[in-house]
């Protein structure tokens, strides 16, 4: 059983660290939360199951000590990203890889099972088994993925002490920003009329920014500060739109597109999207990923008088 | 809060196209602004008067000035609101000329604009803080930059006015282009007898500190206090022990090494001193053509060296120099003559460049002052000179002018005269450029003394036939195609910047146009200055001039120096970056960002890092400020806040 692997795993390397981060099952067996365990004995309550969806590396930055933390492929970016930024020092981290091919979106399972109370939730080859007060309910996997893992690449962490499991390879296509670029062709008035239906059901609940890996500013963000005073409490969508910009722009060439963010969102924004956008066009101008080799330097935090990518206009 | 709005006419350059008095009028109603008035000229003893008489009866605390750039003036006003007891970052000013009077034609959209310009100045200085400069020493010794006869005045002078002076000069002798010329217009006087003086001076005065085949590595710090790292390039020959004598440069066997003093008019040896004169006169090995270095065995140097000076083993060496200011005096460069095909450069061997020709002239060149072609030493009869070779050329991307090449065609064309009675030169000119003084004289003497044939028009076609050169151009006077059959053709070659000057400007943080040549602070009144204080220009780094307008800018630069460094202390710019501690979350990006290198990490008590701006290198060009996300480090004087003061201003009222 793989679960015990990742236990033996979590156990070997308790003794090094200060605390682990992995999953254990939350109110209902459809959620799974983060646990923080430093005993042998809480290992056990440890779980494994395509519904681990948070990506535990966004604690890391504010716990001091060493810290042992699991990790999927799409997570290790956050690691990567943090070593480019020199926000870790990646000896006190000990990473426990797990391989993984898919999770599972909870909103969509939600959703197909129209917002029952779960029983039980089962797991049968590519199927999600989902037992609600009418009876279980067999749904595809890959029918309530989150968007991210169709076009995945890293099945096994970039980053990682321990493996558990067996190193596997993705079987994905390459992410090509299709919908990015087909929303593209819509009219600067379509495009704003769009995100002024979005982003006025925005609470201001910051729950995008605190799931973000990246959001290191957290209370410290200039969306609930006066000085500087970029943006007022005022509820108007130019005020919550002014907060996403800042959020996405903050996050030009460091959003590892784990889409924590949107994930998160309790009102169900597409918030993610935003940042895709500049991934794909920091790709563009700079060549530039976030989050894959710890040796790059993030294109918007250096200084060079000429991009080596850029072509400088003439005077 | 209680604001005084001042409006300049400027005379009519502001008042011509923007309602003064209704500008004061609408400025009256801005929140804040407890008084607004109109005047001739601000900028004036009385204007001034005006502003602090109206500062004390109006109990005003904050200023804004509705006039010119603040480029020229905001220094003027600054001091005349400090001289009431103001702290001088409380005033501000509304640029309603530049970006406003002089753009456009239309009163009413004029008026307006002036009326939102300072409508964004008042809310900017409503917003400002009190700010103060700290002091601190000086380190009263320069770094000269390249030793041409710009460096060398400016270092002359500094040294004469009693400053240390490092000057540090890229190739093995100082002199530049100017050692290289026969004789000098418009006097025709001999270049190396009035120049040699000059390097001996530098070579011999004990402020001077010459650092010769070396070149700029780094420079870190800020006006005052400079710390540069120079390398010392290998020369593989101990100059400490050289004596100059030359016995290892006649018994090299590497004979056709390239000549770089004499632009490869002649071939060198691998080991050379690249002219009689010059200074240090010490020997050095050009590695690429040296057999010790390329087969790995000759030696012969080191065997002929009485002084045992050869060492094939010597490595860069990097040596540190502490200085408070820095002369810029790296000259220029000139187009490679395959850059002009259609001229035949670099196809041809008797088509050469004007400097070539100079050093063909030249007694102590490599032909001895014969003047012969290079294809089979003859001597030429028909020699055309064809000017603007590249300049003035858009298609090859330099559309100026080269400035002294019409005087030295003159110059050359009466030395040939002088050497060859019986020779005739043609000039192919554009229009013949000679404003100084005695110049034009100088142009009109080689005409109508030396018979030189002036043909206006363009050169179209240059080729061989049999042993002499075809020039084929028009004369745009006589409407005619003209055919020279020639034997010698000597091109004036458009002068560029330096190969390393873009770099060099990086080094030193000063701007540079587009061909590379260094920008000045202001093109009419600060001509030496740059807009990094502490840097000053001298000579042809600046772009294309001659002797004595080099000459002059060496000293100028030198008395800019002196006059700084004739304090103790100077004042620290208070408009730097600022962290607070409060907010900083120590994600470390300003520090990577900063291109001055001016944040540190800092370590509170309670253990958490975080960034620290160190005061005296921040150069506030605020690149910090815009990285930081959380608004944590804030340029003074232009923090997010007094910024979105001007923003909101603008858009929300
Ligand atoms: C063919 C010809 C004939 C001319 N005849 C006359 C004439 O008769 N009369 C007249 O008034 N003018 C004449 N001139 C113009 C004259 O050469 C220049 O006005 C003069 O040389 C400019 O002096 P400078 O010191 O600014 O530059 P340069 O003479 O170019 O000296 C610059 C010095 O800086 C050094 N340097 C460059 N880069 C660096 C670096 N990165 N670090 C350290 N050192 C560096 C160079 O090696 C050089 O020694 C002539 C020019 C040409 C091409
Ligand atoms: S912005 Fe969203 S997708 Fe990007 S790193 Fe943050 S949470 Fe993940
Ligand atoms: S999580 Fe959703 S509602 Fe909350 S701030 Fe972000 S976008 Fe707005
Ligand atoms: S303003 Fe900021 S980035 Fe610029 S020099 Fe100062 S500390 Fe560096
Ligand atoms: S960028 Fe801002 S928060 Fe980050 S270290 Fe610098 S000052 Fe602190």
């Amino acid at each position: 059983m793989f679960i015990e692997k990742l236990k033996e795993a979590v156990r070997k390397i308790l003794p090094e660290v200060d605390v682990v981060i992995g999953y254990r099952q939350g109110f209902d067996p459809l959620h799974a939360t983060p646990y923080f365990l430093d005993k042998p004995e809480q290992v056990d309550q440890l779980i494994w199951n395509p519904l681990c969806v948070q990506n535990l590396c966004s604690y890391i930055p504010f716990l001091k000590g060493k810290v042992g933390v699991i990790v999927k492929g799409c997570d290790s970016r956050a690691i990567v990203q943090y070593m480019q930024e020199k926000l870790i020092t990646r000896e006190n981290i000990k990473v426990i890889g797990v391989p993984c091919l898919r999770v599972i979106s909870v909103k969509k399972v939600m959703a197909a099972i129209n917002q029952q109370t779960v029983q039980e939730v089962t797991f049968e080859g590519d199927n999600i088994i989902v037992k609600i007060p009418e009876g279980p309910k067999t749904i595809p996997s890959a029918d309530v993925a989150p968007r991210k893992c169709a076009t995945c690449q890293l099945a096994t962490p970039l980053q990682y002490d321990v493996l558990a499991g067996e190193a596997i390879q993705s079987n994905k296509p390459q992410d090509t920003f299709e919908e990015t670029k087909e929303f593209e062709k819509l009219s600067l008035e379509e495009r704003r009329a769009y995100w002024e239906k979005e982003f006025d059901r925005c609470i201001r609940c910051y729950a995008c920014r605190n799931a973000c890996p990246m959001c290191i500013c957290q209370d410290k963000c200039i969306a609930e500060s006066r000085d500087p005073h970029w943006t007022s409490q005022r509820a108007n969508v130019t005020e919550k739109a002014m907060f996403h910009m800042i959020h996405g722009l903050h996050l030009a060439g460091r959003c590892i597109s784990c889409e924590e963010c949107e994930r998160v969102c309790p009102m169900d924004i597409p918030v993610a999207k935003i940042k895709k956008k500049i991934s794909m066009d920091l790709k563009e101008l700079f060549g530039y990923e976030a989050g894959m080799n710890p040796d790059d330097t993030p294109p918007m935090y250096t200084f060079k008088v000429e991009e080596a990518t850029i072509e400088e206009h003439e005077i | 809060m209680r604001v005084g709005v001042f409006i300049c006419h400027c005379g009519n350059n502001i008042a011509g196209t923007v309602e003064v008095a209704k500008v004061a009028e609408a400025a009256r109603m801005m929140p804040g602004v407890a008084f607004a008035t109109t005047y001739m000229y601000t900028c004036s003893e009385p204007g001034q008067e005006e502003i602090k008489e109206a500062i004390k009866r109006e109990k005003l605390d904050r200023v804004v000035v509705a006039a010119c750039s603040p480029r020229m003036h905001e220094v003027t006003f600054r001091r005349t609101v400090e001289k009431t007891g103001l702290n001088r970052y409380f005033f501000e000013m509304a640029n309603i000329r530049e970006h406003c009077s002089w753009i456009g034609e239309d009163k009413e959209l004029n008026t307006n604009k002036a009326i939102e310009a300072i409508k964004l100045a008042v809310e900017k200085a409503k917003q400002n803080k009190p700010l103060f400069p700290a002091k601190f020493k000086i380190n009263k010794r320069v770094l000269v930059i390249g030793g041409g006869v710009a460096g060398m005045q400016a270092a002359l002078d500094c040294a004469d006015g009693g400053l240390d002076v490092v000057l540090v000069e890229k190739s093995p002798s100082v002199g530049g282009m100017m050692a290289r010329l026969d004789k000098t217009f418009p006097t025709v006087d001999c270049s190396i007898c009035i120049l040699g003086p000059k390097m001996v001076d530098v070579s011999q005065h004990e402020k001077i500190n010459l650092y010769a085949y070396s070149e700029i590595e780094e420079i870190k710090g800020y006006v005052g206090n400079y710390q540069i790292k120079i390398r010392k390039k290998a020369t593989y020959v101990d100059w400490s022990k050289c004596t100059g004598c030359g016995a290892c440069i006649e018994k090299c066997p590497s004979r056709n090494a390239f000549d770089y003093f004499n632009f490869g008019v002649a071939p060198a040896r691998a080991i050379n001193i690249p002219f009689p004169q010059a200074i240090p006169k010490k020997a050095k090995i050009d590695a690429q053509f040296c057999r010790q270095f390329i087969k790995g065995k000759c030696g012969v140097c080191a065997k002929f060296c009485p002084v045992g000076a050869i060492n094939y083993e010597m490595k860069d060496e990097i040596v540190t120099e502490d200085v408070g200011a820095i002369i810029v005096a790296s000259g220029y460069g000139l187009i490679d003559l395959d850059k002009l095909p259609e001229y035949g450069g670099g196809r041809y061997p008797d088509v050469i460049s004007g400097i070539q020709y100079e050093r063909i002239l030249n007694a102590s060149g490599p032909t001895s002052g014969h003047i012969e072609r290079p294809s089979d030493h003859a001597e030429p009869k028909t020699i055309v000179f064809v000017s603007c070779a590249g300049s003035r050329d858009k298609s090859i991307g330099i559309p100026y002018c080269s400035n002294f090449c019409c005087m030295y065609i003159a110059k050359q064309a009466i030395l040939t005269k002088d050497h060859i009675p019986d020779s005739r030169s043609y000039v192919f000119y554009m229009d013949i450029r000679s404003p100084g003084k005695g110049y034009d004289e100088f142009t009109r003497r080689a005409q109508e003394e030396y018979g030189v044939q002036y043909i206006r028009g363009r050169v179209s076609r240059i080729y061989p036939k049999g042993k002499k050169m075809i020039v084929k151009g028009a004369d745009t006077l006589l409407g005619t195609q003209v055919e020279i059959e020639a034997d010698l053709v000597v091109l004036a070659t458009a002068v560029t910047a330096t190969t390393d000057a873009r770099t060099l400007a990086e080094k030193l943080h000063i701007s540079y146009d587009p061909h590379g040549f260094y920008v000045e602070s202001h093109p009419k009144l600060r001509p030496v200055e740059t807009n990094t204080s502490g840097v000053f220009l001298a000579g042809a780094c600046q772009g294309p001039k001659d002797i004595p307008a080099s000459v002059g800018q060496g000293s100028a630069a030198a008395a800019k120096v002196l006059s700084i460094f004739s304090k103790d202390t100077l004042e620290s710019d208070p408009q730097i970056a600022r962290v607070n501690t409060n907010i900083c979350v120590g994600c470390r990006k300003c520090i990577g960002t900063c291109p001055f290198g001016a944040i540190e990490e800092q370590q509170l008590r309670d253990g958490r890092i975080i960034a620290n701006v160190i005061e005296t290198v921040c150069a506030g060009c605020g690149i910090c400020n815009s990285t930081c996300p959380c608004g944590a480090i804030q340029l003074q004087h232009f923090t997010d806040n007094q910024l979105l003061a001007e923003v909101n201003a603008l858009c929300l009222t």
